[in-house]
């Protein structure tokens, strides 16, 4: 049976690899190929190639790991440790292995024992782990080592995780079935938790000498004492199984390797037989999570990030609709609800709440100027990642209403209309965002001395008002993308992935930044000229804010150009991909 | 009410719609019928403006979807065969978005009332996820028909609905109709077409092969008249030898 079952996987792979292959043959998915291959390549591929080239065993960083070792050990079983935790705190649902939904319409049914189930499952999981650990192999040899001691060591690490997910689900759904709640069991386990950190810093209090504020401050001693403390005393123990996990991965030599793989398949042993011999009833939660599943995957590929999430509620609109207006604004008011489901109105109450605090504060607290200089730096950075990851991010907007496309055209609304409506709402919670990121760093800024109040002012007026225009074109770019090359986006049921996919994102995000460029020389240059000729006479406070005006007209301008073009983009986009009826 | 004049649409080398005319008015029910494939859904996009026809006209009272788009589509609602909803807006907020886009001012009566007719009102704050197929079909109908459309395009309509919701369903249409809207159902149910349907236009590779009473197709396939169901012309008009094909053998 195991054999059936290996041969769907074999199959299911292989043609899986086929029909990706044979895409190629489209020009789209073949430039994409080549520019992903080539951006895994320059990213993962040259570190291993430039080692051996260079007349090198690639890792350079030997001595460094080998002098850390022991630290390292202790930090990734330190890591392990708390995902173990946590797989027993977080998880409430019964024992569910996901199966697809074809799996459980044909292997439910069939005269498959439970047992070979499990193995196929795991199986199966080992793809998925397999990959993970060549991704993880190329990204850990650009740090040193030999790679193949460090995929088996990744190996050892995932696969042991999995099966130690999977035991812990069996044994919650044990729990359940003899009456212990999931709050009792959480209460059980973080109590448990808490009591192990509580033994080991009681142990440590007692018996090692306490850091004192000198030695907090020097990364070394810090290092060192916490060393001390995980190998002796109680963490000694309570972290041996987690480093017994860790250590294959982290042998420096082949000996070493043997030496700490025995162990470690023990573990993986035992982790093994615990799983294989619960005997829990998975059947009925599995196929409730392979259709939950399937409607997530449907979702994610539909480019409804938000439909995906496993517990979408009903929120309440941002305003009142009335039945009479402009139509955008019933976009506005949809795609905030859609919004809604991250950017709750309590999300912005504490937003805001924050961003005053963190004013009065680090202003008129007296606190360090320097920190005040770095939370303005993060600002200003933050700043800038709102424009170029913000339209990326948030995609209630054609994005995510192209699967409706045909319901979108029977409404009698032009298409600019639809299309001012679609991107209002990105626009509006990104300039909101921004905005309150400019408060802050404006309200830090401000309160530093030897800064010219009257230009940090003109510099924010003017950026308040050429954020939303801003937002507005960049906006524009990914939603027109969209309509002209939909199968390139991610919207449609058979969105690509793969490397191909990688590429053809890389390509886009290229052309994205061009057009944004082609489209801000303008403003720019308007900018310019006007700053320039009002410096000479109002001087530089007084000249951005009428050149920051001047620029905004020119970008919204354009975005009004834009806006029309997206509208007739959308007039004539084919909803009919497949011909016939 | 509904004007089609030499109606085609091709896909590249394909033509999916060939020179199809007719013309429907108030108060009429046309089947639009046909084998997989025949052009019904690509028809019935084009009827709705969803997409353009490469050749001739589609008037909708009056108004030409294409050059007149707007007051064309104030007059039609398109209920598709699988409902296309918005996932994070709930059945009252549905209503309330699609009576800002059809200007409804009266909306939360008849949204009301619609809602009670197709007994969704306990849903009024659920989500699509949270409704089964049925109660998304009839959210569907409810947005569809807030703006009192003048003409209706249903494309199977009956899919996913239990034999109440069918039985709710068929007198729903009946009424509308009744009401003076002229109404289109494209359907392979042909016992539902042939109950409620007072025309039947049966297409076959795109082409339009039949289009008339069901006693006027019943008279041209049939050898006497009377003597065949309307599954029985359907099989004889489609088949590849054309009338006097026999059908595929009956269960019974």
């Amino acid at each position: 049976m195991v054999s059936a079952l290996l041969y769907l996987q074999y199959l299911t792979f292989r043609n899986r690899l086929v029909s990706r292959f044979k895409r190629l043959k489209q020009p789209k998915y073949l430039i994409g190929a080549i520019v992903g291959g080539l951006y895994f390549y320059w990213y993962f591929f040259r570190y291993l190639f430039q080692g051996y080239a260079n007349g090198r065993q690639p890792g350079a960083n030997v001595t460094f790991f080998s002098e850390h070792l022991l630290l390292f050990e202790l930090f990734g079983a330190l890591v392990l440790f708390v995902i173990v935790v946590l797989a027993w705190i977080i998880p409430h649902e019964r024992a569910a292995l996901t199966f697809s939904e074809a799996e459980v319409a044909f292997l439910f049914p069939a005269p498959v024992t439970r047992r070979t189930l499990i193995h196929f499952k795991l199986l199966r999981s080992q793809l998925r782990i397999l990959f993970s650990v060549l991704l993880l192999t190329l990204f850990s040899s650009r740090f040193g080592g030999n790679a193949w001691i460090h995929a088996l060591g990744w190996w050892l690490i995932l696969s042991t995780l999995n099966l130690h997910f999977l035991g812990s689900s069996f044994a919650r759904t044990l729990l359940l079935d003899h009456g212990i709640s999931n709050r009792l069991r959480r209460l059980l386990v973080l109590g448990l938790a808490v009591a192990m950190v509580a033994g080991v810093w009681i142990w440590a209090k007692r018996t090692m000498p306490g850091l004192n504020s000198a030695s907090i401050t020097n990364p070394g001693s810090a290092l060192d004492y916490l060393q001390r403390v995980l190998t002796a005393g109680p963490a000694l123990y309570l972290l041996f199984p987690f480093r017994l996990v860790v250590r294959p991965f982290l042998a420096p030599d082949a000996m070493a390797f043997l030496g700490a793989l025995i162990p470690a398949l023990l573990l993986f042993l035992l982790h093994y037989l615990w799983v294989i011999y619960s005997d829990v009833a998975f059947e009925e939660t599995s196929v409730e999570a392979s259709q939950k599943l399937a409607a997530r995957i449907a979702a994610v590929r539909a480019g409804n990030w938000q439909g995906a999430k496993k517990n979408q509620k009903a929120k309440r609109p941002w305003f009142k609709l009335a039945a009479s207006g402009p139509p955008a604004t019933a976009f506005l008011w949809k795609n905030l609800i859609g919004v809604g489901q991250i950017f709750s109105p309590r999300l912005w109450v504490a937003l805001i709440a924050i961003a005053v605090v963190v004013c009065v504060s680090l202003g008129h607290g007296g606190l360090n100027q320097n920190l005040s200089m770095v939370v303005g730096i993060v600002m200003a950075i933050a700043l800038s990642y709102s424009l170029l990851l913000g339209p990326q991010i948030l995609r209630l907007d054609f994005r995510h209403d192209l699967p409706l496309a045909d319901v979108l055209k029977t409404f009698p609304l032009r298409g600019w209309q639809i299309a001012l409506g679609e991107i209002l709402a990105p626009v509006a919670v990104l300039a909101v965002c921004q905005w309150l990121l400019l408060a802050i760093e404006a309200g830090l800024l401000l309160c530093l001395p030897g800064l010219q109040k009257t230009l940090l002012l003109a510099i924010a007026f003017g950026s308040v008002l050429m954020l939303p225009v801003l937002d507005v074109l960049l906006l524009l770019i990914p939603n027109a993308a969209v309509l002209l090359f939909p199968s390139w986006i991610q919207t449609g049921k058979d969105s690509p992935r793969g490397v191909e996919a990688t590429g053809q994102r890389l390509i886009f995000v290229s052309g994205q930044l061009l057009v944004l460029v082609l489209a801000l020389l303008p403003a720019a240059g308007v900018f310019a000229v006007i700053f320039f000729l009002l410096n000479f006479t109002v001087g530089p406070a007084a000249a951005i804010m009428p050149a920051s005006l001047a620029g905004a007209v020119v970008l919204a301008v354009e975005a009004g150009f834009g806006v029309m073009l997206l509208g007739k983009l959308f007039e004539r986009f084919n909803v009919s991909e497949e011909p016939g009826g | 009410m509904v004007q089609v004049e030499d109606l085609t649409k091709l896909y590249g080398e394909f033509t999916a719609v060939s020179e199809l005319t007719f013309s429907l008015q108030p108060g009429e029910v046309l089947g639009l019928v046909g084998p997989n494939g025949a052009g019904k859904t690509t028809t019935l996009r084009c009827l709705a403006g969803i997409i353009p026809p490469t050749r001739g006209t589609v008037q909708v009272g009056g108004h030409d979807v294409v050059r007149n788009a707007i007051a064309a589509k104030k007059q039609l609602a398109f209920f598709t065969d699988e409902p296309r909803l918005f996932d994070y807006l709930t059945v009252w907020q549905h209503l309330n978005f699609i009576a800002r886009i059809y200007q409804v001012t009266d909306y939360e009566r008849i949204g009301r009332e619609l809602l009670t007719e197709l007994e969704i009102a306990d849903k009024r704050d659920a989500l699509p996820g949270e409704l089964s197929r049925g109660m998304k079909q009839k959210l569907a109908i409810a947005c569809g028909l807030l703006h009192s459309p003048r003409v209706i395009y249903f494309d199977e309509p009956l899919t996913g609905l239990d034999p109440l919701g069918i039985r709710r369903m068929k007198d729903s249409i009946l009424k509308r109709a009744r009401d003076g809207a002229a109404i289109i159902i494209s359907s392979h149910l042909l016992h539902l077409v042939e109950e409620i349907c007072s025309r039947i236009l049966i297409l076959k590779n795109g082409r339009k092969i039949a289009d008339g009473t069901l006693d006027e197709i019943t008279r041209k396939f049939s050898e006497q008249p009377g003597d065949a169901s309307l599954e029985e012309i359907f099989f004889r008009a489609t088949s590849e030898t054309g009338a006097g094909a026999s059908p595929p053998p009956s269960p019974h």
